[in-house]
């Protein structure tokens, strides 16, 4: 296999992120590899479960790295959508207004076709399919970001014996699933009870 | 410089008089936290996890037979319904005789990540309703339904039409393909699977975010400018301040409640076609057969007619009315239109069949 470092300057971003994460991963593993050896007898278990954990840490932080370019993407998108709408409102404000306003009347009318105007160029932005699908995609971008920190926070957890959120949320649905044929049962009961002293 | 000679004074005078008003701002009035928005007596009558069931205290005495139970948005807090002596629908229902029955769903936390709409629908609105009907010893009630709490009433009504006398849908959220509003278009492009599985319940800082594309500038900028305007202005400065807690006041959503709510409404508007479920049972509006009220604001800007209206055409009701009001969401259900109109309209439509 072609060592990846031999590649000339031209990389993109995404290969040389690529190129980063296979650094990473390459010397995690064998670190990880390493102290599944003889050697290792002299680390007890906790630094190979170190070992482990630096692994899916540095993986979900490379991972975050790439999210984040998609992740700026959509809100260079966003503002340059707000800020597009803005310029277009402002020009329509400047057309309709005097340059200077001569007394508090004026002020007043001035103020209330700038909000009229804005609102209207605004509501229109918020309600076109455009904004509605970067302001999708940024979301979800933004969740991405946000399930990298979960996962590197279950490391941690899992690292000082807690459980992870997923542990958690399994206890979570079950609790829910309890209670709520419990309070099926109680509210039939209720009914029939109800019926019967009819 | 000849401009310049040719400014108002008064725009001036203007200008100070609002910087005074800013600074005098704390001393004049209270900070939402210090106001209390519970303004009619009422009694906690049943408590299912966080939620509470609230029976207000009669006003005079009841003279309609049938008990009337609010069910009540899952946006924001039931408050609304109750802002202020002058203004509370609560109030004004009590003052015509009824009784008044208010479903408050409580503050969800991340342990409730897995309510549903069965558990909305078939546990704690079928509970009320169990509770009610035991209490007072009728066999059918009075419902009514605001906003997203008229969806939860909605699919009761489909369900359990032989608990409901009569069913009043204010603002329903039914139709979300007609929705014309704002966030409807968030909703549809929402990837609502990654965001519940991720985060679990619907935080409110998304809800804010949702209240401040609507009207931002009206709403952002030109309210408060006005509220420091009028800080003189008891009366207003108290309505103001009591919206603005109530606005701010929003509790989070259950996770798999929220996933199938912006799904089965706005996304693939189910609903309306017959074919959501709730639980293992599917709703048919056909089956809703009572007596049926449907109130509509012109101006709503958070659920556009064109959302709600469809409800009162796709009912099996015979005797049913549609009311259209020259007014917005909030309008409909808090203002002096609610009191002047709204209410004495839905008070003698109620009494007629209660």
């Amino acid at each position: 296999m072609q060592s990846k470092s031999s590649k000339n300057s031209t990389e993109s971003p995404k290969e040389m992120t690529e190129y980063y994460k296979h650094l990473s991963l390459f010397w995690t593993d064998i670190i990880h590899l390493m102290s599944s050896k003889p050697q290792a007898l002299t680390s007890i278990g906790p630094m190979r479960a170190f070992a482990a954990n630096s692994k899916k840490i540095a993986v979900e932080l490379i991972e975050i790295n790439e999210d984040l370019v998609g992740f700026n993407q959509y809100i260079t998108e966003y503002y340059k959508q707000l800020s597009n709408t803005w310029g277009i409102a402002q020009k329509k404000v400047n057309l309709k207004s005097p340059k200077i306003p001569q007394d508090v009347e004026q002020i007043e009318a001035m103020k209330r076709i700038w909000i009229d105007i804005f609102d209207n160029d605004f509501t229109e932005l918020f309600d076109s399919k455009k904004f509605g699908n970067n302001y999708g995609s940024l979301v979800s971008k933004e969740l991405e970001l946000t399930k990298h920190w979960n996962n590197i926070t279950n490391v941690i957890l899992q690292s000082v014996n807690l459980p992870s959120k997923e542990e958690i949320d399994e206890v979570y649905k079950e609790i829910h699933s309890l209670k709520k044929r419990v309070s099926k049962l109680e509210l039939a009961l209720k009914k029939e009870k109800r019926k019967n002293a009819k | 410089m000849q401009n310049e000679s040719r400014i108002d004074p008064k725009i001036i005078e203007e200008i100070l008089k609002f910087s005074k008003n800013v600074i005098d701002a704390p001393k004049l009035v209270a900070a939402p936290d210090e106001i209390n928005l519970e303004v009619t007596p009422h009694e906690v009558v049943q408590e299912i996890d966080k939620t509470r069931l609230l029976h207000y205290k009669p006003i005079i005495e009841t003279k309609h037979k049938t008990p009337l139970l609010i069910s009540y948005a899952l946006i924001n807090r039931f408050h609304i319904l109750d802002i202020h002596p002058q203004k509370s629908w609560v109030r004004n229902l009590l003052e015509q005789g009824f009784e008044v029955y208010m479903l408050d769903w409580g503050t969800p936390t991340s342990m409730d990540k897995y309510l549903d709409f069965d558990d909305y629908v078939n546990g704690y609105l079928d509970s009320s309703v169990e509770y009610i009907k035991n209490q007072s010893s009728t066999e059918k009630i009075s419902l009514q339904g605001y906003c997203t709490g008229a969806t939860i009433a909605t699919a009761y009504a489909a369900l359990h039409p032989e608990s409901v006398k009569n069913y009043i849908a204010t603002a329903p959220v039914i139709d979300g393909w007609k929705d014309t509003t704002v966030i409807s278009n968030l909703a549809k492009h929402m990837d609502v699977d990654k965001m519940v599985d991720t985060i679990g319940n619907m935080p409110p800082e998304f809800m804010y975010y949702c209240f401040s594309v609507l009207k931002p500038f009206e709403q952002g900028i030109e309210k408060y400018v006005k509220f420091f305007k009028n800080i003189d202005d008891k009366k207003y400065v108290d309505n103001f301040l009591r919206v603005e807690k109530w606005l701010g006041d929003t509790p989070p959503i259950p996770g798999e409640l929220f996933k199938q709510w912006i799904k089965d409404i706005y996304q693939e508007n189910l609903l309306i076609q017959n074919k959501m479920y709730v639980g293992e049972e599917l709703i048919d509006l056909k089956k809703i057969d009572m007596p049926m009220l449907t109130q509509v604001a012109v101006g709503d800007h958070l659920v556009s007619p064109e959302c709600s209206m469809p409800l009162h055409y796709a009912v099996g009701s015979e005797d049913k009315t549609l009311k259209i009001y020259p007014t917005g969401h909030v309008g409909m259900i808090a203002s002096s239109l609610s009191q002047k109109k709204v209410l004495p309209e839905m008070g003698t439509w109620l009494s007629e069949r209660s």
